[in-house]
């Protein structure tokens, strides 16, 4: 069996991470966590993810504003970027930066992993 | 109460009849016309009391040469007193005639007849006179009856003498015609006046105060606002032309004022339209918040509940409550998902467009404002500045976002600079700034600088939150809003600030692609591709 897709969960909300996180290890998805903008940025510079699942609301720099450095650092890295239902303005930012996947809060956990397999390239059907 | 009221002065009848201008016309011309006419006629009755007189006068002598005659000839033919007596007594039959005496050549009284009620004559010295001199002689009398005038002939007596007869003739007659004739002059003159001031009253009516009087009617209509109204009078002279100049100032207001109604209704449709949309923004400000608060928590609770649905078996009794739990958070995504639809402020249409005119209808929107609180705006931007692709409603509202929180931090007496460049006009030192959105490619900016105290870094750091506001009176709404449209716009806005010193807000948005026309915004190319909410 190949190495399982890593991917770092960035947000503040701990419940939030928490069930990203169970959710995704049940997938069979390596997974890591980061509660805000700098634990993140900590944690691309330690090793490279392949997908970015991130908040686009946090205190610091938002998910908008790490989109540019994340590119950068880890281009092979697709971002996801989550935020509140209607905020087009930064959906249409997201994507100009470079997000390749855009989820509406709150999203069914079925949404999620359909984003992550088209992220990662695969086939929405199969699992890892 | 001390204001001037126009009471009637005392004796208002008479003021009121002077006020009314033809009958001030009228008897101006009634007092002319009696005083040409009165001198007039004064002159002509003189006279023809004169011309009367020397009728008289004259038919008095040539009755007293005839009746000299007759009596000379009875005289000599040896008539007896009694019977010259009697010739006389048929001549008083005469109208007018008082007495008639013959007078011997020593001025003695031969023969004489006297009317009733009237002295017998004298000789007296005009007599003796005539007897002496041969020479006939006229003269008035004053008696007690009145003026009688007093005719003397003399004629030839037998013997070579001189007789005389004196004829004494009232002057009754003519006194009567005298005054018949005035009596009938008088009542002509009046009759004649009457029908002038008649007719002069009827034209004056007719061609000075009916129209004049349609004139004032038509003004006082205007005056109380009725601004259709027209006078029609049809005339050549100076009344129509002033009747027609009326008409024309009346259009004038007509037109003005319907110009003024308009752009009244079209500044009070714009500003119901940016509260409306204001409104509409508060409300969607305040669901995004609820939405961004509750989101995250209300994903936990569907995605622990949709875990948990995947460890249970699809019989399990107690499934149903986690089939509750799906649905009824599912709910609530739709209850806010159906108020952010509502109220999201719809995608800009954009289209190359001139930034100043859009400034300038604002600035002309604020000047009312901008007056009031002693606040200059000054739009200092040259014409001729490249064309941004910009929804022109959105911007107009963008800049009266701007515009107003300027008015509000302005100090009275204070200045708004509108201006273009490339450069902030803050100094750099002491300066702090914010940025929002990002432009790319060749843009525009443009400046509003305001003189107000301007807002301290931690301040400037929160003024694009919602619901943050450092007037203590806003919305808070107004910044997010600026925001939210310079975002749709891909433009960018930076706010700079010198606590003190006033603030600097530089819209930066891209200019129209040369070549390219002012078309519908292109849909993001990989907005397909991009997971949205599935439902």
């Amino acid at each position: 069996m190949a190495k399982a897709p890593s991917i770092l969960v960035v947000d503040d909300d701990p419940e939030m991470r928490a069930l990203l996180l169970d959710v995704l290890r049940n997938e069979g998805y390596e997974v890591a966590e980061a509660k805000d903008g700098t634990e993140a940025v900590l944690a691309i510079r330690a090793r490279s993810f392949d997908v970015i699942l991130m908040d686009k609301n946090m205190p610091g720099p938002s998910g908008l504003d790490l989109i540019p450095g994340f590119r950068r650092v880890c281009p092979r890295s697709q971002i996801i970027l989550m935020t509140a239902y209607g905020d087009v303005p930064s959906f249409m930012e997201a994507v100009e930066k470079g997000a390749v996947e855009y989820l509406f809060k709150p999203f069914r956990m079925e949404e999620m992993k359909t984003a992550i397999a088209r992220a990662l390239g695969r086939d929405v059907g199969s699992r890892p | 109460m001390n204001r001037p009221e126009s009471a009637p002065p005392p004796g208002g009848w008479r003021s009121k009849l002077l006020r009314n201008m033809t009958t001030r016309l009228v008897i101006l011309l009634m007092l002319t016309l009696m005083i040409i006419t009165g001198v007039n006629d004064y002159l002509r009755l003189t006279r023809e009391r004169q011309r009367l007189e020397e009728q008289t006068q004259e038919d008095v002598r040539i009755f007293s040469e005839t009746l000299a005659l007759a009596v000379s000839r009875n005289v000599r033919w040896g008539r007896t007193t009694a019977e010259l007596k009697e010739l006389l007594d048929d001549i008083l039959a005469r109208p007018g005639l008082v007495a008639v005496t013959i007078y011997g050549p020593d001025a003695q009284v031969v023969a004489q007849t006297v009317a009733a009620e009237a002295a017998p004559p004298e000789p007296d010295q005009t007599v003796r006179d005539t007897l002496k001199s041969r020479e006939a002689s006229a003269d008035l009398l004053e008696t007690p009856s009145g003026q009688l005038l007093r005719y003397v002939q003399p004629f030839r007596w037998p013997g070579g003498r001189t007789g005389a007869i004196e004829v004494r003739q009232t002057l009754g007659n003519m006194e009567r015609d005298f005054r018949r004739a005035v009596r009938q002059s008088v009542l002509s003159r009046l009759v004649v006046l009457a029908l002038f001031v008649l007719s002069v009253v009827a034209l004056t009516r007719w061609n000075i105060a009916r129209p004049i009087r349609t004139l004032i009617a038509g003004a006082q209509a205007v005056g109380r606002g009725d601004l259709g109204q027209r006078i029609a009078i049809r005339r050549r002279d100076e009344i129509g032309q002033l009747a027609e100049e009326f008409n024309r100032m009346a259009a004038n207001l007509e037109s003005a004022h319907a110009e003024l109604l308009r752009q009244a209704e079209e500044r009070l449709r714009l500003e119901q339209e940016v509260q409306q949309t204001q409104k509409l923004a508060a409300v969607g400000m305040l669901a995004a918040e609820v939405a961004h608060e509750i989101g995250t928590p209300l994903n936990v609770i569907s995605g622990r509940a949709e875990v948990l649905g995947r460890v249970l078996p699809p019989e399990h009794p107690e499934r149903r409550h986690l089939d509750v739990i799906l649905k009824q958070t599912e709910r609530i995504s739709g209850i806010i998902r159906a108020l952010l639809d509502y109220t999201r402020p719809r995608r800009p249409n954009l289209r190359s467009e001139s930034v100043l005119p859009i400034l300038g209808r604002v600035a002309d929107l604020l000047l009312e404002r901008s007056r009031r609180r002693g606040v200059r705006i000054l739009l200092e931007l040259p014409t001729g500045l490249p064309p941004v692709r910009v929804d022109p409603d959105q911007l107009q509202q963008l800049f009266l976002n701007l515009l107003l929180n300027a008015l509000d931090a302005s100090p009275p007496g204070g200045t708004i600079r509108v201006t273009t460049g490339t450069e902030p006009l803050l100094p750099a030192e002491g300066r702090a700034g914010i940025l929002r959105g990002q432009v790319e490619g060749p843009c525009l900016a443009i400046h509003v600088l305001d003189g107000g105290k301007g807002m301290a870094p931690e301040e400037l750091d929160r003024v694009f939150e919602p619901f943050f506001s450092t007037k203590g009176q806003g919305t808070g709404l107004g910044l997010p809003i600026v925001e939210e449209i310079v975002r749709a716009h891909r433009g960018e806005i930076e706010m700079l600030s010198i606590p003190g010193r006033g603030t600097e807000v530089i819209l930066r948005l891209p200019l129209v692609p040369e070549g390219a026309g002012g078309g519908e915004a292109a849909a993001p190319e990989s907005a397909g591709k991009v997971a949205s909410h599935g439902d």
